[in-house]
């Protein structure tokens, strides 16, 4: 509408009580709610205080495991486009590579490595999703990779990708796409773009409740406390090690050979090992390494580095958000990082906020409501990070304990409906719709016991059809494609 | 089935599985209504293809609850699906299409509002329209939430157009369903199932036997001695829940200390006025009364709580505000506000009143009738019984009645009304603590808890805590740091461009003619 066009109310004076935020902790979680609050509510005056007078030389925590790369998932993309931050700064600053999705090895007990990507995997067929569909035609004896209907696989495969444009009504307007970045570089340029905005550097102050005096809401980012259950002395903390049981993370970066460097896949890698796991996230012009494992049974390669590994303490407090104070990151959660969660998890928290920051200091209503929606996201990320370390094919001791572990009844319950009939039980919170848990689920060997019987009313013929058009149609899109390196050359040019 | 041949000549079904693996392959559906035969349709469309006979036993003499006759958008969905014509079906059902819902009575005597299918207003600068009016309320602003809708504005005229597919144009901020004679629906998807197979019969059944070992219900025996065997058996036999709860003793949950009307009266009286595309529910002294307008007569009801109010007294106080002559003789209906434990137990799926009961003060039973359908499609067991099919459909079913429910509440609760014993308790009564919550949410910060399953989304909840006298204490931020000035300007502006576009629209009377939907006078029975 024209009389509603964008900027409507720009010009327009802006009253109400200054609001005073202070933030402590000034790792990649700080800086991202500093920068995304100065953006969206610019009345507000925010100040960031450093947890510790040497905290810029400390590995930065503020997330959980300080990974040398972090993952936006396609609607993280949205948030930061929603706030004003550009793509291909990301991309320019950060060492910017597209994301499609990850590679898995050694998940399922047999079979090669499965591809789960982002977005869609093929198309329905009338009221029959996709993956029934397949379903029935793995009961009809047909060998299907589900990967070879999904459009992000096929661009993962052949190394080509571009973010497709907007006007474009081909196959490839369906093409979701994440972006892995370099940490570091990230919280600078989140830093520099707050400080532009306003945002002031305060001084460092260790226990963020001695904020309270001066400001209206405090922000806690200082990352995981120590044990969650006595975490600054709250009651009702969860401790998550019975199901995320690792306990250290190694993490490295180095430059890939060669000039120029060869262009980064659009995919990330995670090898289940005998004793953890090992993950692989690729930017321009380096690869970044993590290895998880447990304390006590660390792989033989590195004891000779366990003093250098990070703690990994999962776990999440009773309530993010206590009085004036709301914990943000892993100060209110950690899961292991075998999802690739740590970074989206920040994210939504400060979205959350900014949808439900206080008009007042009385902010009781504003708090229910960001804890019960930080908790269904939660629950959800929870869910899928166990079932991907509790359920998988893999070998190895630590392995087969998880397996035999019992697990929450929600849980347990999305595993068991899966697999008795290929349904997805989705909740309020979810990170991820439909496809997102059915890839995971193939990745880790797990199958409908027994196609729906909708998909089975469908001819062979007709499935076979199907499929032909789907990938008729996604391998010529994809054969239109640029390859991956020319394009973020393009965007850095 | 007729396509099942067909399936089998071209190769069969050899992924089907053999024994416990193979769906089951006789479905018996116990019951004609609403339920009954939208539940046979359904499977009849969406099994053809699959080895299963569909039956379908009702019973003359006992015959349907006959009300029931408006609904929400979703049915256009339902409709589709079947392959349905528009106006075919409207004109063989007496239809009229319907935007919305008018409260009248509800958070005050003399109050209006329209609950309409579709947004208020649009959000400015990424803050939600309703945060932006309540704002502008509370700087003196003196327009409803409703004069920024074009759906209430076209029903406030009795105007009514299909919605525009390009969602650029404010003509697309709508949606709509439609209200109509229920036994001519029934009728007409009995046609649509017969010809796709269903085996229609007819009589009462007296005897149900269940296997001695697994509790399932094996065959039903009817009064004249024939016996009707099956596998998967659906309950659509009303309130009674023959199956569900006579023979499987499923249990009840009771929840009529929230929604304490349990009985109601029922009479049709003639047409008068222009034809209006809107239900109208108006409060009384211990329930509410419902007008719905189809093309041929008014449908009207008046529902009740017999703590209050007898039958006569209700029965009279409807009849003496009709807006036409009546034309039957009032009808009585008792019912308890509820669900039953498990919808789905053993082999027998409730759809329909057998399942539970919402009184129709959102015209949302048609719409559990049809999410029945449409999870028991998606979980249509196998011959193994898998428990966890049975598990998801209750789950999902569970949260959808209880969202419901909570959204009836509302109704009720919001409330200024003290002048009735009746008004007293529904306005003092402790709610679902679901509910408390959210209605904290909204009053102290226009905060719109919102869920992923669960038929009425958030312009729903803010129609009526706007309608019913909640304006948020505080909005979001950015919505407080609007001027005055700007904020009267811009609504004032939108105000008009709603009004202006609402009465470009016909008249609904003259749009049913347009599209040949309106009703076949020559034969009413026609329905074939
Ligand atoms: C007052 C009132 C107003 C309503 N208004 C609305 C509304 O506006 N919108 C809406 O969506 N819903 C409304 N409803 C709900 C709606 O009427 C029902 O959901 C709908 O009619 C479905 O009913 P049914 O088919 O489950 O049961 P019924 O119509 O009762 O059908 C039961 C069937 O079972 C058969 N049967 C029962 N016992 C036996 C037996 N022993 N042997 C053989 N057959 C048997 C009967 O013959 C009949 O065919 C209203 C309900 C009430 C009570």
């Amino acid at each position: 509408m024209a009389a509603f066009g964008s900027g409507a109310f720009g010009a327009l004076p802006r009253s109400g009580p200054a609001e005073r935020v202070a933030i402590s902790g000034g790792g990649l979680c700080g800086w991202l709610a500093a920068c995304l609050l100065a953006r969206h509510l610019p009345h507000l005056r925010i100040v960031v205080h450093p947890a510790s007078a040497d905290e810029e030389t400390r590995p930065d925590r503020s997330l959980g495991v300080p990974l040398a790369a972090e993952v936006l998932l396609p609607g993280d993309l949205e948030h930061i486009a929603a706030a004003g931050l550009r793509g291909g700064d990301l991309i320019r600053h950060c060492r910017g590579s597209f994301m499609l999705g990850t590679a898995l090895t050694g998940w399922r007990a047999a079979g090669g490595p499965a591809f789960v990507p982002f977005g869609e995997i093929g198309a329905p067929l009338g009221p029959v999703p996709f993956h029934q569909i397949v379903a029935a035609a793995r009961a009809r004896g047909h060998d299907v990779n589900m990967a070879n209907y999904a459009l992000g696989a096929l661009c993962a495969q052949t190394g080509r990708f571009a973010p497709p444009r907007s006007d474009d009504a081909s196959v490839l307007s369906t093409l979701s796409f994440g972006l892995a970045v370099e940490s570091d570089a990230l919280r600078r340029l989140l830093r520099d773009d707050a400080l532009a905005h306003g945002v002031q550097h305060g001084e460092a102050v260790a226990d963020p409740a001695s904020l309270c005096a001066a400001a209206d809401l405090v922000i806690d980012a200082r990352g995981a406390p120590e044990a969650w259950s006595e975490n600054g002395g709250e009651q009702g903390g969860e401790d998550w090690s019975a199901l995320m049981p690792f306990d250290r993370a190694l993490v490295a970066k180095r430059a890939e050979p060669g000039t120029p460097p060869p262009p980064p896949p659009p995919y990330a890698h995670l090898s289940a090992l005998a004793e953890g796991w090992q993950g692989f996230v690729p930017l321009a012009g380096a690869m970044t390494e993590t290895l998880v494992f447990a304390a006590a049974a660390p792989p033989a390669e590195v004891t000779g580095a366990l003093p250098e590994a990070h703690r990994l303490a999962p776990g999440r407090s009773a309530a993010a958000w206590q009085g004036a104070i709301v914990r943000m990151g892993a100060a209110a959660q950690q899961h292991d990082p075998v999802a690739g969660l740590q970074l989206h998890l920040a994210l939504a928290d400060v979205v959350r906020l900014i949808a439900l920051f206080p008009a007042n200091a009385d902010c009781a209503v504003e708090a229910a409501e960001y804890n019960r929606q930080w908790r269904e996201r939660s629950d959800c990320a929870f869910d899928y990070t166990v079932l991907r370390l509790a359920r998988n094919g893999a070998k190895g001791a630590v392995w087969d304990r998880l397996r035999a572990a019992a697990l929450p009844h929600r849980t347990a319950y999305r595993h068991d409906l899966y697999a008795a009939n290929g349904r997805i039980a989705l909740h309020d919170g979810e990170v991820f719709e439909t496809p997102g848990w059915v890839m995971q689920f193939e990745a880790l060997g797990i199958r409908p016991r027994r196609p729906d019987a909708l998909a089975m009313t469908v001819p062979d013929m007709a499935i076979t059809a199907h499929f032909e058009a789907i990938r008729k149609a996604m391998l010529a899109g994809v054969a239109k494609l640029p390859p991956h390196g020319a394009v973020l050359a393009e965007v850095c040019a | 089935m007729a396509n099942s041949a067909l399936a089998a000549a071209e190769g069969g079904h050899p992924g089907a599985g053999e024994g416990a693996q193979a769906p089951v392959g006789s479905v018996v559906i116990v019951g004609g209504g609403t339920a009954g035969w939208m539940t046979a349709a359904a499977l009849a469309n969406r099994l053809a293809g699959l080895p299963v006979t569909i039956t379908l036993v009702e019973s003359d003499e006992i015959g349907t609850v006959g009300v029931g006759e408006a609904t929400v958008p979703h049915i256009r969905f339902f409709n589709a699906r079947l392959g349905i014509d528009e106006a075919d079906f409207m004109r063989r059902t007496n239809a009229t299409f319907k935007l919305g819902i008018e409260f009248v009575n509800w958070g005050r005597k003399g109050d209006s509002y329209i609950h309409p299918f579709g947004a208020h207003g649009e959000p400015i600068e990424g803050v939600a329209f309703h945060h932006i009016w309540a704002r502008y309320r509370r700087a003196g602003g003196t327009e409803p939430i409703e004069a920024f809708s074009l759906p209430v504005l076209a029903a406030r005229e009795n105007r009514f157009a299909h919605p525009a597919p390009d969602p650029a144009s404010l003509l697309s901020t709508y949606s709509y369903a439609y209200q109509f004679d229920a036994a001519l629906y029934a009728a007409y998807l009995r046609s649509y199932a017969e010809k796709r197979g269903v085996r229609r019969i007819e009589g009462r059944v007296i005897a149900v036997d269940q296997d001695g070992e697994s509790g399932q219900v094996r065959r039903l025996t009817l009064d004249d001695g024939r016996e009707i065997g099956g596998e998967l058996f659906v309950d659509c036999s009303g309130f009674r829940g023959l199956l569900i709860e006579q023979t499987l003793k499923t249990g009840y949950a009771d929840w009529s200390h929230w929604l304490p009307c349990n009985r109601a009266v029922a009479v049709p009286c003639a047409s008068a006025g222009p034809l209006s595309p809107y239900t109208r529910a108006t409060a009384l002294d211990a329930g509410w009364q419902w007008r719905i307008p189809l093309q041929h007569r008014t449908g009207n009801g008046h529902v009740y709580c017999s703590s209050y109010i007898s039958d006569e007294a209700a029965a009279e106080t409807l009849l003496a505000r009709l807006d036409g002559a009546p034309q039957a003789e009032p009808r009585f209906l008792r019912f308890l506000t509820g669900k039953r434990h498990r919808q789905w137990n053993r082999n027998v799926v409730a759809i329909g009143l057998s399942a539970g009961f919402l009184e129709p003060l959102e015209s949302t039973s048609i719409h559990l009738i049809q999410l029945g359908i449409g999870f028991l499609m998606d979980l249509f067991p196998t011959r193994e019984w898998d428990p966890m099919l049975a598990r998801e459909y209750n789950r999902l079913m569970d949260l959808e009645y209880e969202r419901v429910r909570d959204f009836l509440i509302l109704h009720y609760h919001a409330t200024e009304r003290a002048d009735t014993p009746f008004w007293n308790y529904v306005r003092t009564m402790r709610v679902p603590d679901s509910l408390a919550e959210r209605m904290t949410a909204f009053r102290e910060r226009g905060i719109v808890v919102n869920y992923r399953d669960g038929m009425f989304l958030d312009a729903s909840w803010v129609a009526v805590y706007a309608g019913q006298g909640i304006v948020p204490r505080r909005s979001d931020p950015r919505a407080e740091g609007l001027s005055d000035a700007g904020l009267f300007i811009k609504l004032a502006s939108l105000r008009e461009d709603y009004a202006r576009m609402a009465g470009e629209l016909p008249q609904q009377a003259r749009f049913l003619e347009m599209i040949g939907a309106r009703m076949d006078m020559r034969a009413p029975e026609g329905v074939a």
